[in-house]
């Protein structure tokens, strides 16, 4: 028979061999979103540029942030008094973005700023601030696209990159957007929530799409999952 | 083998630094530092990924926006992240009105078990981890960081605020209340 001390120092290392639970991809990013929203000021993060952008997006930001209230607004929410605000200091924070890189970021958070809007206001039942929300979203993924297909003209590369990025996003959102249906039980909010995600769904399959194309020109009708390379039987 | 680099190994403090004056790559950072971590501590309490997802979140942000209140703790961030997950796991079962506590610190060993008779390599990995939710509050949390986190006695005692000597013999104890509990279940299924 084993001593005590023998036998609790198995257990110990039994315990030591198991698995380590990891959390779902879609959780880290949620989870990411929702911690970087929280922290704030993004643009204090964006990557270095050089010194007269920087000091442009400084003055830019000076002058917005000359309004008492643009702070107060960064956590607006659309039946918040100070939303307007917070589109004001979206918008100005979209023109100081150069590189399309920056812009697909900047269109990403958005789209996840509006997604979590949209939950805010179905938990408040304002279903027609939350239906807009998710119109929003749409739009932000479109706009994400569309700097993608511009991006591929001179840098596939980079193209492909971020349509991976998209595409991780609109897998994060979309399962969040089926949460939400499983909560809703207006039939019209039921309807947006479909709508929003097939539009989202059709601004991939359009990304990738030409995203291939520019890769590929002699295979315009999309690519396997995850490949970010033209196939080599085109050549 | 462990996936999670032990905590105190990564000097979080410039990072901190940045994340106050408002960098998110700094935060992003901090946060794929101790998602994971914070992640498989609160999974291990609770047992339901998607309740401990939703806490992990919520540690994580409570934690990269609350780092004002940091500055006053005098600990290692590292532990600053695990208290704050454990207060959030407390909260979380007050507001389920869960029974979680289970203590069987003075559980008595059935007279015909042999403890040595135990082949821990036959007990399924969620057995042995729903055997460790059914420990005390304090033993569940020893073992969860000592031996699932793979964290220092040190470490250990930052965290829930003992000494390293209270932390072992917790250990020790909390180690021979799981033995016990793994035989309760060995014999209930019989």
């Amino acid at each position: 028979m084993s001593t005590e001390l023998q036998r609790l120092e198995r257990l110990a290392e039994r315990l030591r061999s198991l698995e380590p639970a990891l959390p779902s991809p879609q959780a880290r990013i949620r989870g990411l979103n929702l911690a970087l929203a929280a922290v704030g000021t993004p643009q204090a993060a964006r990557r270095q540029r050089p010194a007269g952008r920087f000091l442009l997006a400084l003055a830019a930001a000076g002058a917005v942030l000359i309004v008492g209230t643009v702070a107060a607004s960064a956590d607006a929410l659309p039946d918040s008094p100070l939303y307007p605000v917070k589109g004001l200091v979206e918008n100005a924070r979209g023109l100081l973005l150069f590189s399309p890189a920056d812009r697909v970021s900047y269109h990403l958070e958005l789209a996840g700023t509006r997604l979590r809007e949209a939950e805010a206001m179905f938990g408040r039942h304002r279903d027609d601030l939350a239906e807009q929300a998710l119109a929003g979203l749409a739009v932000e993924i479109k706009d994400a696209g569309t700097d993608i297909n511009s991006l591929s003209a001179s840098d596939l590369q980079a193209a492909t990159q971020e349509e991976g990025r998209l595409e991780e996003a609109i897998q994060s959102h979309d399962a969040q957007l089926a949460g939400l249906q499983g909560n809703v039980t207006n039939p019209q909010a039921l309807s947006a929530i479909q709508t929003a995600r097939d539009r989202v769904q059709q601004t991939l399959s359009q990304t990738r799409s030409t995203v291939n194309s520019k890769g590929n020109p002699s295979n315009s009708g999309g690519r396997a999952k995850g490949s970010g390379h033209p196939s080599p039987s085109a050549s | 083998m462990r996936v999670f680099s032990r905590a105190a190994a990564e000097d979080d403090r410039p990072l901190i630094e940045r994340v106050r004056r408002g960098d998110q790559d700094a935060a992003k950072e901090l946060y794929e530092r101790y998602f994971d971590r914070i992640y498989n501590y609160v999974y291990a309490r609770l047992g339901r990924a998607e309740d401990a997802e939703d806490l992990a979140i919520d540690t994580m942000t409570r934690s990269l926006t609350r780092l004002d209140l940091f500055q006053d703790q005098g600990v290692a961030f590292s532990s600053w992240v695990y208290r704050i997950a454990h207060n959030a796991t407390i909260d979380h079962y007050r507001k389920q009105a869960k029974a979680s506590l289970v203590p069987l610190e003075g559980a008595i060993l059935p007279q015909s078990a042999d403890p040595s008779e135990i082949a821990l390599d036959r007990i399924e990995s969620e057995d042995l981890r729903a055997a460790v939710r059914e420990l005390t509050e304090e033993q569940q949390q020893v073992l969860i960081l000592r031996f699932f986190q793979d964290l220092s006695a040190a470490q250990a005692a930052e965290i829930m605020g003992k000494s390293i000597g209270a932390v072992q013999a917790l250990q020790h104890r909390a180690l021979g209340s799981l033995e016990r509990t793994l035989i309760s279940r060995k014999l209930n299924e019989h």
